[in-house]
């Protein structure tokens, strides 16, 4: 039903349901706000946001105010200003806003953007300079309770946006503060996924990203968008850099695929942690790997291997490659016998018929069951964990999870088994969970490829066989896995097997940015042996690992931040990678090395 | 140049870094118009100690200890508009940290443990007493006009000053202010 109210002399039109802050900002009126965060439920706690209602003395939040038809609101008069600058009065008497010595300082925090904006100078209440902890124990972020304003940002975003609920409000009256679990320390912490997402909606310095502190401000960096190639979700990222180096990522709020969301391996492993890069290409001299040029290199691979028949010779790449590396190593398949990609346990035959799923995430936001089968969300696609969580946690889905490995997704669940069979019991009970379930989620994942895994699909196919069929999500663990096998790489299930399997005597392994270095090629344990074995191992990877010391030859690849090109996420979405730094030392494109290489 | 009477003017040093009067130098040239309409007389930067009866008085830093509190309440009964001058005044601000530790914890970190610091001992004689907490002026007497910043920049000195020669108390705005 729409409605339609007068805001500060202007007709505005909204529907029934929406509070008088939504309508407002929908036209364009500005409304000062500190704890309201959009897509948050809301808390009406700061009083930055109140507005006069024509009839009522009172000014009331805007953010938790449903708008009336017909109502008169005022957003500003003086009144309203003056309760406002009593209100950041209260709130920089409170705690130690101390901002010359603050991460967030020029620019990046509300509070004091709220500060300026209301011309604050010297305050009317006395300071109370309370005594707060500062937590520095978390793996990538801080938090100092003495720049915190109580808004609960962090507290609604870790409950309702990650669903894990580590963050709460501890204590009484000015003692509250914010908690961790129950009262711990991030380090600690047993709940905390390190998705940084509390940071992320930190609107003073209380809580900040500890590789980001006191690198300059966000607002004096370059942003740069781009997607994330960690996993085969593709979550959008705004990445802030400054000469050359990232300060800070964040979720893109403007992606279709994670709306700002983040886990901690696209949050923070991809820049905060260190890495042992490879800068320049090695060739190894009398059993030793050494610096030399891409000339040089070059040419040592194509005097042992030009003589080469094809039949011999073998490349083997990364499903974490982009979609443009996929059509560079279309064109080699005269010139390279044996062309395969390495992919994780049981996903090779995953991949036989990629089936991307269309509206996923839709999907699980809409579904009332959701099952989970051979698929590790939790460790592997953690912003689909934050969805199930949320979708189990606040709109009471039903979780059955069936899968070898525990994961913290085992407490929300209503049935979690590591061992499925065939008894009758089980599968009831199964069946009794699902009964009533109108939108069923099948998520599968690689494993759900294994013996185990195909017998509980034929049960729970079974079990659905009267009714509708639950929506089906495979959830593939290698980034680009589906769109490569697609595009004709074909997926390896063993590569021990592959390697073997041919007449092959050269191998060129393109590990591209896979953060272990491409060393779960060395998965099986036989392949350690068989790489010694060959006379020539060239491999293409941006970082050392136990399988580069292996090479004969290697060649420094670009890491994410530095590629173009686009990867083709799990539900079929082809989303671009940007370059965002200049790159790394000698390090060069997947694609133009493959190129150069085989010329 | 006019004939009226230039505005005098003190200036005091609590307890601060002495970056506002550093950058109160940095009006640079602009030094020079301001001096043909007020008249400097006591302040850290001039010779003249003893606080005149003066039109406005000018604060940096926060009272920290009791000789800051005394300076602080003489400049206020010298002075006709009193002006904090930067966050140690108008908040505490950096030396108001110390708020969060006991005075004992304060002096033993800052006299015995330093890392640099041999056999330090906490002086106790020809200095003045500690207050327990450091506090912002307006805490201990009425303050007319602030003007913010760690330290305020030259700009908003100049404005802030040249809005109170024309009577007119400054007005912050995202524009012209800073915290930092």
């Amino acid at each position: 039903m729409n409605i339609t109210l007068t805001i500060d002399g202007k007709k505005c039109t909204g529907t029934a349901g929406q509070t008088i802050l939504e309508i407002a900002h929908a036209n364009g009126i500005a409304i000062p706000t500190l704890c309201y965060m959009k897509n948050l439920s809301p808390w009406g706690g700061c009083r930055m946001c109140i507005v006069e209602i024509g009839g009522s003395p009172k000014a009331v939040p805007s953010c938790a105010t449903p708008a009336t038809d017909g109502s008169t609101v005022v957003t500003n008069n003086d009144r309203l200003t003056h309760l406002r600058k009593l209100t950041l009065e209260l709130l920089f008497s409170e705690r130690n806003h101390v901002c010359p010595i603050c991460p967030m300082n020029k620019g990046d925090c509300d509070l004091q953007q709220q500060g300026y904006k209301f011309g604050i100078d010297a305050i009317r209440y006395p300071y109370l300079y309370p005594t707060f902890p500062v937590d520095l124990s978390g793996k990538f972020l801080g938090i100092d309770h003495n720049r915190c304003i109580l808004c609960t940002r962090c507290v609604r975003t870790c409950d309702e946006v990650e669903g894990v609920h580590t963050l709460d409000i501890g204590n009484r009256g000015v003692k509250n503060q914010i908690v961790v679990d129950l009262n711990t320390t991030f380090a600690k912490s047993t709940t905390c996924t390190n998705c940084g997402a509390c940071v992320s909606a930190c609107p003073t310095g209380a809580l900040f990203d500890k590789n980001a502190a006191f690198h300059g401000p966000l607002t004096k960096c370059r942003q740069v968008r781009t997607t994330c190639t960690e996993c085969a979700v593709g979550c959008g990222l705004v990445v802030y850099t400054k000469e050359n180096r990232i300060v800070d990522v964040f979720g893109d709020n403007d992606s279709p695929v994670n709306h700002g969301h983040l886990c901690a391996r696209g949050r923070y492993e991809t820049w905060a942690v260190q890495r042992d890069r490879i800068t320049q290409p090695l060739v190894r001299k009398n059993g030793k790997l050494v610096p030399v040029s891409w000339d040089e290199a070059l040419q040592t691979i194509r005097g042992e291997t030009g003589k080469l028949s094809p039949q011999t010779k073998g490349l083997l790449v990364s499903g974490k490659v982009t979609n443009e590396v996929a059509g560079a190593i279309g064109k080699l398949k005269s010139r390279v016998g044996h062309i395969g990609m390495y992919v994780a346990d049981h996903e090779a035959s995953f991949c036989g018929e990629p089936a991307f799923a269309s509206d996923a995430f839709q999907r699980i936001n809409d579904s009332d069951a959701i099952i989970l089968l051979g698929a590790e969300p939790s460790r592997l696609q953690g912003v689909v964990a934050a969805r199930i969580r949320t979708a189990v946690r606040k709109r009471g889905a039903k979780l059955i999870i069936l899968n070898a490995r525990t994961s913290d997704l085992d407490a929300y669940a209503d049935v979690v088994a590591s061992v499925v069979g065939v008894e009758r019991a089980f599968w009831n009970r199964v069946g009794a969970t699902l009964k009533g379930t109108k939108r069923p989620v099948l998520l599968y994942g690689p494993n759900a490829m294994s013996p185990v895994g195909i017998t509980a699909m034929e049960k729970l196919i079974q079990l659905f066989e009267n009714g509708s069929g639950p929506a089906v999500i495979g959830l593939p663990t290698t980034t680009n896995a589906l769109a490569l096998s697609g595009a004709g790489v074909e997926a390896v299930d063993d590569v021990s097997q592959w390697l073997t399997g041919g007449a092959l005597r050269a191998v060129y392994i393109v590990a591209t940015d896979e953060t272990d270095g491409g060393a779960k090629v060395l998965r099986d344990r036989e392949v350690v042996g068989l790489l010694k074995g060959f006379n020539y191992v060239v491999v293409q990877a941006a970082y050392n690992s136990r399988l580069t010391e292996l090479a004969h030859v290697v060649l420094p690849a670009l890491v994410w931040s530095e590629k173009r090109g686009t990867i083709t996420n799990f539900e079929g979405r082809e989303l671009p990678v940007s370059p965002v730094l200049e790159p790394h030392g000698e390090a060069r494109d997947d694609k133009a090395i493959l190129e150069s290489v085989f010329a | 140049m006019s004939d009226k009477p230039k505005v005098k003017v003190a200036t005091v040093w609590l307890g601060g870094c002495a970056g506002c009067h550093m950058s109160f130098l940095d009006l640079d040239e602009r030094l020079i118009d301001l001096f043909k309409l007020i008249e400097l007389t006591s302040s850290p930067i001039s010779d003249l100690k003893e606080i005149p009866v003066v039109d406005v008085g000018i604060v940096e830093g926060a009272v920290c200890n009791e000789e800051n509190e005394h300076v602080l309440r003489t400049l206020r009964k010298q002075c006709k508009v009193l002006v904090s001058l930067g966050d140690c005044a108008m908040t505490g601000n950096v030396p108001a940290l110390r708020n969060q530790k006991t005075l004992d914890e304060t002096l033993v970190r800052g006299y015995i443990e330093t890392e640099s610091t041999h056999a330090g001992e906490v002086p106790n004689e020809n200095v003045p007493v500690l207050c327990k907490k450091v506090r912002p002026i307006q805490e201990f007497v009425k303050v007319d006009a602030s003007i913010p910043g760690c330290p305020p920049d030259a700009d908003a000195i100049w404005y802030a000053l040249t809005e109170l020669l024309a009577g007119r108390k400054p007005v912050w705005n995202p524009t012209n202010v800073r915290y930092d």
